[in-house]
C-alpha cells in the first residue's frame, strides 16, 4: 500500500523497490510464452511426413555445462555481496560474464557442427527440423545478449563499489534473469534432444 | 520537500507533452493517436463499401483520396484487398487494442487504485512511443510500391510468406510485420506496467474486492495480453524467416507461375494455430476493457450498486481463461480432426456462461434504477445490446457443424463486427463521454452526444445485421464485387442499403469528432465530480498534476458501488445518493464489496 510523502528521489527508489522484481517476473512470463509458442510450433511441424530426426550437436552439451556453471558463479557473487565480501563478488561476476561469452562461442561452434553435417538453416536443402534448431537456439542467444549487457552493468557498478549488503536490487534482477536464461536453455536442450 | 508535498515538479514542454512519463498525458497520447488511426480505418471501410454497394461506379471521392489506387473513380481490385486488410488491422489493433486499453488503463489505473503514477513511467512512455512508431510505419506501408499488405488482417501464408505472391505481399507486407512487431513490444510494455501497478501500488484500504470493475477488466486484459501476444510475435518471426531467409516453417510444395519453389516441409495451418492463439484472446483484449467501462457507467448512471460484483469478476476471469483454449473454432475447415473440433466447440460454447452472467448483471443493475441517459450511458446500453446480439450468432459460429456452412461468409463479418467491433467501440466511446471531464477538464456537448449515439446505433445495426442474411445466402467475405455472380444478383440491394448505412455511420462519427475537438478546447469547464461517482479519480482536482493528489493519497474504506444506500429509516446514508470510497464505514455498516 502506498504512502508517498517524501522527496522525489526517495519516492522513485521506493517505487523501484516495490515494482522492479514483479516487472521482471511478468516480463519473464512473456518470454516463456514466446518460447512456448515456438516449441509448440515445432511439435505441430513434427507431424509432417518429411520431418527428420536430428542429433543434438556435441557442442550443445558443453554449452549446457557452461551456462549451469555460470548460474552457480553468479549466485556465489550474490552471496559474497550480501556477506560484504565485495572483492570476491566482483571476481565471480566477471567470471560469470566470461562463462556467458564462452557459452556464446560454443553456440557458434554448435551451429558450425550442424552446418558441416548438412543441416541447414534455410534454402533448398533445408528442412524445418533443422531450421527449428537454429531458430530456437539463436533466439535464446538473443535473450542471452540482454543478460550479458546486464552483467556488464553489474560488473561496472561492482568495480565502482555501488553495491553493498543492503543495496543488491540491481544484482538480484540481473541474477534472476540469468537463472531464467539457464533454465530456458536447459529446457531447450532437453526439448531438442528428446522431442525434436 | 516537506512531508506533505507530492512528487510533482515543473517540466518543460518536451517532457510534459511529448516524452511525458505522466500516465494522464500518456493516456491522452494513446487516445488521440488511436482516434486518428480509427478515423483512417473507418474512412477506408466507407470507401470500400462504396465499391461493394455500387460496384464499378465512378466516385470522385475515390479518385481524390486513392489516387493511383483507383482508375476513373473506381478502386482497383488489389487495392480493395489492401484497404480491407489495413482496415481490419487498424481497427483491431490500433484503435481497439492500443487506443482503448492504452487510453483507459493509463488514465484510470493510477487514479482509481490511488497511486501517484504507473510502476514505471519510463516503460509507460516507451509503450506509447513504440505504438506511435508502429502506427507511422503501418501508415507508411500504404504508400510503398505494390501497396499495403493485402492478405487480410489475419495475414495467412502463403500470401504473406511469399513476396512474389501478390502486389501486397511485397514491401507492404514486410512493413506490416515490422509495425506489428513494434506494436507487440508496445503492448507488452503496457501490460507489464498495468499488472504490476494494480498488484503493488494500491492505496491503503484498496483491497482487491474494493477495486472498481474497470480495474479488474484492465488487469485481466493485461494478463491475457502478456500470455497471448508473445505467441503472435513467435508466429510473425517464423513468417519473417520464411519471407526473408528462405526457411519453410509455413511453406511446402508451392508453385508460382508454373515454377516449383524450393520450400518444403512446412504448413500454413501451423501459422493459423499460432495466429489464433493470439487472435481469439485478442477478441477479449478488445472486449474486456469495454465491459469494465460499461460496468462502471451502468452502475453510476443507474444510481445503483453493480449487481453481482464478485460474479462479474469471476466471469471476467473465466472469459480470460477460456479465451486461451478456444482458438481452434477459427479453424474448423482446415481438416481438423472432428473430435478435436468437438472439443473446441465445447470450450467455445462454455464462454456463453460467463458472458450470460455479465449480461444478466448489467440488466439487473439497470432494472428499476434511477437511470440518467447520458451519452455514456446510452453507449453502455448499446454495448449490452451488441454483446447480446453478437453473442447469439457466436453460438452458431462456435458450433463446428453449423460454422462450416457459413465459414468465410458475410455471416462471420456481421458476427464479429457486432460482438467485438461495435461492443469495443461502444465501450470506448462510452468511456470517452464519461471520463472526458477527467481527461480534458471540460464537458462534452450532451445533445451532440445523443445525436451521435442514435445515428451510430441505427446505422451500425443497419450495416451489420443484414450481413447475416448475405452470409446465409453464401456471399463470401473479402470479394471485390458480388455483382459478377448470378447467384447473388438479387442481393445487390442489400449491399447498397448497407453502404448507405455505412455513409450514415461515418457522418455520425464526424459529429463526435467535432464535439470532441471543440469541447476539448472550448467546452464548459467540468466540475470535479460531474456524475457523482464514488471511485477515487473523482477526488482528484480538475487540473492535472503529476502525482495526482496534492497531499497524501486518500485511504479507501468501502467498495466503489455504494449508490442510493439507505439507512434503517429509509434515508440516504450521507444525505446524497452516493458515498465515495474515501468515506469511512458507519457503525455497523457493511462494506458492499464483500457481498
Amino acid at each position: 500500500m502506498t504512502t508517498i510523502s517524501l522527496d522525489n528521489i526517495k519516492y522513485k527508489a521506493e517505487i523501484r523497490q516495490k515494482t522492479a522484481k514483479p516487472l521482471l517476473w511478468i516480463g519473464l512470463i512473456s518470454i516463456v510464452m514466446f518460447f512456448a509458442g515456438l516449441t509448440s510450433a515445432l511439435i505441430v511441424s513434427k507431424s509432417n511426413s518429411i520431418w527428420i530426426k536430428l542429433e543434438v550437436p556435441s557442442m550443445f552439451f558443453i554449452s549446457t555445462i557452461l551456462i549451469l556453471f555460470s548460474s552457480l558463479t553468479y549466485q556465489l557473487s550474490m552471496s559474497f555481496t550480501k556477506n560484504n565480501q565485495l572483492k570476491f563478488a566482483t571476481i565471480t561476476t566477471i567470471l560469470t560474464f566470461v562463462l556467458g561469452i564462452s557459452f556464446t562461442v560454443t553456440q557458434f561452434y554448435a551451429w558450425q557442427q550442424l552446418y558441416q553435417s548438412g543441416i541447414f538453416w534455410a534454402g533448398e536443402q533445408s528442412n524445418p527440423s533443422g531450421s527449428y534448431f537454429y531458430a530456437l537456439t539463436a533466439l535464446h542467444l538473443l535473450h542471452l545478449f540482454a543478460g550479458l549487457i546486464s552483467l556488464l552493468v553489474v560488473v561496472t557498478k561492482s568495480l565502482l563499489k555501488k553495491y553493498s549488503p543492503t543495496n543488491v536490487l540491481g544484482i538480484q534482477l540481473s541474477l534472476t534473469y540469468w537463472h531464467f536464461l539457464t533454465a530456458l536453455w536447459v529446457y531447450l536442450f532437453f526439448f531438442l534432444k528428446f522431442i525434436a | 520537500m516537506s512531508a506533505h508535498q507530492h512528487p510533482h515538479e515543473e517540466q518543460d514542454f518536451l517532457f510534459k507533452y511529448v516524452f511525458s512519463q505522466d500516465h494522464k498525458m500518456i493516456s491522452k497520447q494513446f487516445l488521440i493517436t488511436g482516434f486518428i488511426m480509427g478515423f483512417i480505418g473507418l474512412s477506408m471501410s466507407t470507401l470500400f463499401r462504396l465499391q461493394l454497394g455500387f460496384p464499378g461506379e465512378s466516385f470522385w471521392i475515390i479518385d481524390f483520396l486513392l489516387g493511383s489506387w483507383a482508375e476513373n473513380g473506381v478502386m482497383l481490385p488489389d487495392k480493395y484487398l489492401a484497404l480491407v486488410t489495413m482496415h481490419g488491422t487498424i481497427m483491431v489493433f490500433f484503435l481497439l487494442t492500443a487506443g482503448l486499453s492504452g487510453t483507459f488503463s493509463n488514465l484510470l489505473i493510477p487514479l482509481q487504485i490511488g497511486a501517484r503514477d504507473m510502476a514505471s513511467g519510463f516503460l509507460n512512455m516507451l509503450s506509447y512511443w513504440f505504438f506511435f512508431v508502429s502506427s507511422v510505419i503501418m501508415l507508411i506501408s500504404l504508400g510503398v510500391e505494390g501497396g499495403a499488405a493485402s492478405a487480410g488482417w489475419t495475414i495467412y501464408p502463403p500470401l504473406s510468406a511469399l513476396p512474389q505472391a501478390i502486389p501486397g505481399s511485397g514491401l507492404g507486407m514486410t512493413l506490416w510485420l515490422v509495425a506489428m512487431a513494434i506494436f507487440i513490444a508496445s503492448s507488452l510494455l503496457g501490460s507489464l506496467n498495468y499488472i504490476v501497478t494494480i498488484l503493488n501500488l494500491r492505496t491503503k484500504g484498496m483491497t482487491m474486492t474494493r477495486l472498481p470493475l474497470t480495474i479488474w477488466s484492465f488487469l485481466i486484459t493485461a494478463i491475457v495480453g502478456v500470455i497471448s501476444f508473445p505467441v503472435l510475435l513467435a508466429a510473425a518471426l517464423l513468417l519473417v524467416f520464411d519471407r526473408s531467409f528462405g526457411t519453410s516453417f509455413y511453406l511446402s510444395d508451392i508453385y508460382i507461375g508454373g515454377q516449383v519453389l524450393e520450400h518444403s516441409g512446412g504448413s500454413p495451418i501451423l501459422f493459423e494455430h499460432l495466429f489464433w492463439f493470439l487472435g481469439h484472446p485478442e477478441v477479449y483484449i478488445v472486449l474486456l476493457p469495454a465491459l469494465g467501462i460499461t460496468s462502471e457507467i451502468v452502475s453510476t448512471m443507474s444510481r445503483k450498486p453493480i449487481f453481482g460484483y464478485r460474479a462479474m469478476i469471476t466471469s471476467m476471469l473465466a472469459i480470460g481463461f477460456l479465451s486461451a483454449i478456444v482458438w481452434g473454432h477459427h479453424m474448423f475447415v482446415t481438416g481438423m480432426n472432428p473430435f478435436l473440433g468437438a472439443v473446441f466447440t465445447f470450450t467455445t460454447l462454455l464462454i456463453a456462461i460467463p458472458s450470460a452472467v455479465k449480461v444478466f448483471n448489467y440488466i439487473t443493475t439497470l432494472w428499476k434504477g434511477n437511470i440518467k441517459f447520458s451519452p455514456a450511458m446510452l453507449f453502455s446500453i448499446g454495448l449490452v445490446s451488441t454483446f447480446i446480439s453478437g453473442g447469439l450468432t457466436g453460438l452458431i459460429l462456435g458450433d463446428s457443424a453449423l460454422d462450416i456452412n457459413v465459414h468465410d461468409t458475410y455471416f462471420v463479418v456481421g458476427h464479429f463486427h457486432i460482438v467485438m467491433g461495435l461492443s469495443g467501440i461502444f465501450g470506448m466511446i462510452a468511456g470517452v463521454y464519461h471520463w472526458f471531464p477527467k481527461i480534458f477538464g471540460r464537458m462534452l456537448n450532451n445533445n451532440l452526444g445523443n445525436a451521435h449515439f442514435w445515428i451510430t446505433i441505427v446505422s451500425s445495426y443497419g450495416i451489420f445485421f443484414p450481413m447475416h442474411f448475405l452470409g446465409l445466402a453464401g456471399v463470401p467475405r473479402r470479394y471485390y464485387t458480388n455483382s459478377e455472380f448470378p447467384l447473388f444478383e438479387n442481393l445487390l440491394d442489400i449491399n447498397t442499403l448497407i453502404t448507405w448505412f455505412a455513409i450514415l455511420a461515418f457522418a455520425g462519427q464526424l459529429i463526435f469528432f467535432f464535439n470532441f475537438v471543440y469541447s476539448a478546447l472550448r467546452g464548459p469547464k467540468a466540475p470535479q465530480n460531474p456524475w457523482k461517482g464514488n471511485s477515487l479519480e473523482w477526488t482528484t482536482g480538475v487540473k492535472h498534476i503529476h502525482g495526482n493528489w496534492p497531499g497524501e493519497i486518500p485511504t479507501v474504506h468501502r467498495w466503489p458501488y455504494d449508490y442510493s444506500k439507505l439507512n434503517e429509516n429509509g434515508d440516504y446514508v450521507t444525505g446524497e445518493d452516493f458515498i465515495p470510497q474515501i468515506v469511512p464505514l458507519g457503525e455497523g455498516e457493511l462494506d458492499g464489496g464483500g457481498h
